[in-house]
């Protein structure tokens, strides 16, 4: 059977996304997901699982250092032994980076020195070209500028949404031409995940979460602080 | 030599039947795989994606046609007759019958998410079905002038 259409039963098996925005919930459930995910050859499903391990959040060390995340990414991402996965995981890794950038310039940090603060072909780019808004940066990411505003102005919900939907049009791009093989399945779980990291976001929760954080923050401050909470 | 070319018309009249029966074989698996996971995520239809993914069926049958016409006394001046139609015939529906079969799982996914496409969705596997027709009539007129 040709190498293209191999995958012709699993990706028919998989219900349509829709747009990443008007979703309520992921099209099928984690498990539901897994389960059909088995019709993958062996050698597919591990490189599925190293690059969702390396793009997920929910897999990432939140306690490690940026260097030992960029030390680790650029120590994991040969290992994705298909080309398109690994294309796609340093994207997503340079996009992290650019995010990265931004966020420090915003704290009024200064260009960050050593080789690991970030990962990709862009390092350099970015330490030279720091005072600039988009790092010189918007003709190669069109959504720099925007991102670079929206964090300015603090709409963190703008800017999540921004970069998610840059995230799913790249996803789109790449996708072209790819209807039943691997790249079809990565792009599919990516846009999966995307969908179900936005709808996860729980307003309600979040508020819970935050009121949690300045109580005990709060709690912890001096006499007045306490009294101006009351 | 002529052992060689007798061989060849040999290959030329069973290859027109062979070559489409391993176009059809991919074409329906390919659907027929497609039609399987839409019937895993739908539930109903299921009759529909099955009547689509036998469409690369046909390309056999052209194929036993083809064969059936151009069988006959394989001598050296009918053979490298035979050879050309009948191996070029069996690569023109070996080559629809696998596109085919890739049109028929588009069809399938897209039908499967809007119901709506399902008529028009198929035109595409339509158009190729019409090429094999083309390879399949001009080889039985072909087929009429062999020197016998």
């Amino acid at each position: 059977m040709p190498d293209s259409h191999r995958y012709a039963m699993l990706l028919a098996s998989l219900p349509d996304h829709g747009p990443l925005f008007g979703a309520h919930q992921p099209p099928l459930s984690r498990l539901r997901l897994d389960e059909r995910l088995g019709l993958l050859d062996e050698e597919d499903a591990r490189c599925l699982r190293k690059l969702r391990a390396l793009t997920e959040w929910a897999a990432q060390n939140r306690q490690g250092s940026d260097e030992e995340i960029a030390r680790a990414a650029a120590d994991q991402l040969p290992r994705l032994a298909h080309p398109f996965a690994r294309e796609l995981a340093a994207w997503r890794l340079e996009m992290r980076t650019l995010v990265c950038a931004l966020r420090r310039r915003a704290r009024g940090e200064e260009p960050p020195s050593g080789r690991y603060w970030g990962y990709g072909r862009w390092l350099a780019q970015l330490q030279r070209h720091w005072s600039e808004p988009a790092f010189r940066l918007e003709r190669a990411f069109p959504w720099l500028p925007e991102a670079a505003r929206q964090l300015a102005r603090g709409d963190t919900l703008g800017l999540e949404r921004l970069l998610l939907g840059a995230v799913w049009e790249h996803l789109g791009r790449v996708s072209e031409g790819h209807f039943f093989d691997f790249e079809a399945v990565i792009v599919y779980v990516l846009r999966w995940d995307l969908i179900d990291r936005w709808t996860r976001y729980d307003r309600d929760q979040a508020l819970a979460r935050f009121d949690a954080l300045s109580t005990a923050a709060l709690g912890a401050g001096p006499e007045w602080m306490r009294e101006a909470a009351h | 030599m002529n052992e060689l070319v007798i061989a060849l018309g040999w290959a030329g009249l069973y290859g027109a039947m062979a070559l489409a029966a391993i176009g059809s074989i991919i074409g329906c698996a390919i659907a027929g795989q497609a039609a399987i996971g839409a019937m895993v995520d739908t539930d109903s239809g299921y009759g529909r994606y099955i009547g689509i993914s036998v469409m690369p069926s046909s390309q056999v049958i052209y194929g036993i046609v083809i064969m059936f016409t151009l069988q006959r006394e394989v001598t050296v001046v009918a053979a490298p007759a035979l050879f050309g139609i009948g191996l070029l015939a069996g690569l023109a529906l070996l080559f629809s019958a696998v596109r085919q079969g890739q049109a028929c799982a588009s069809a399938i996914h897209a039908s499967k998410t809007k119901p709506e496409i399902f008529g028009l969705s198929l035109a595409p596997a339509a158009i190729v079905e019409g090429f094999a027709v083309f390879a399949f009539v001009f080889a039985l007129v072909l087929a009429g002038s062999i020197p016998s």
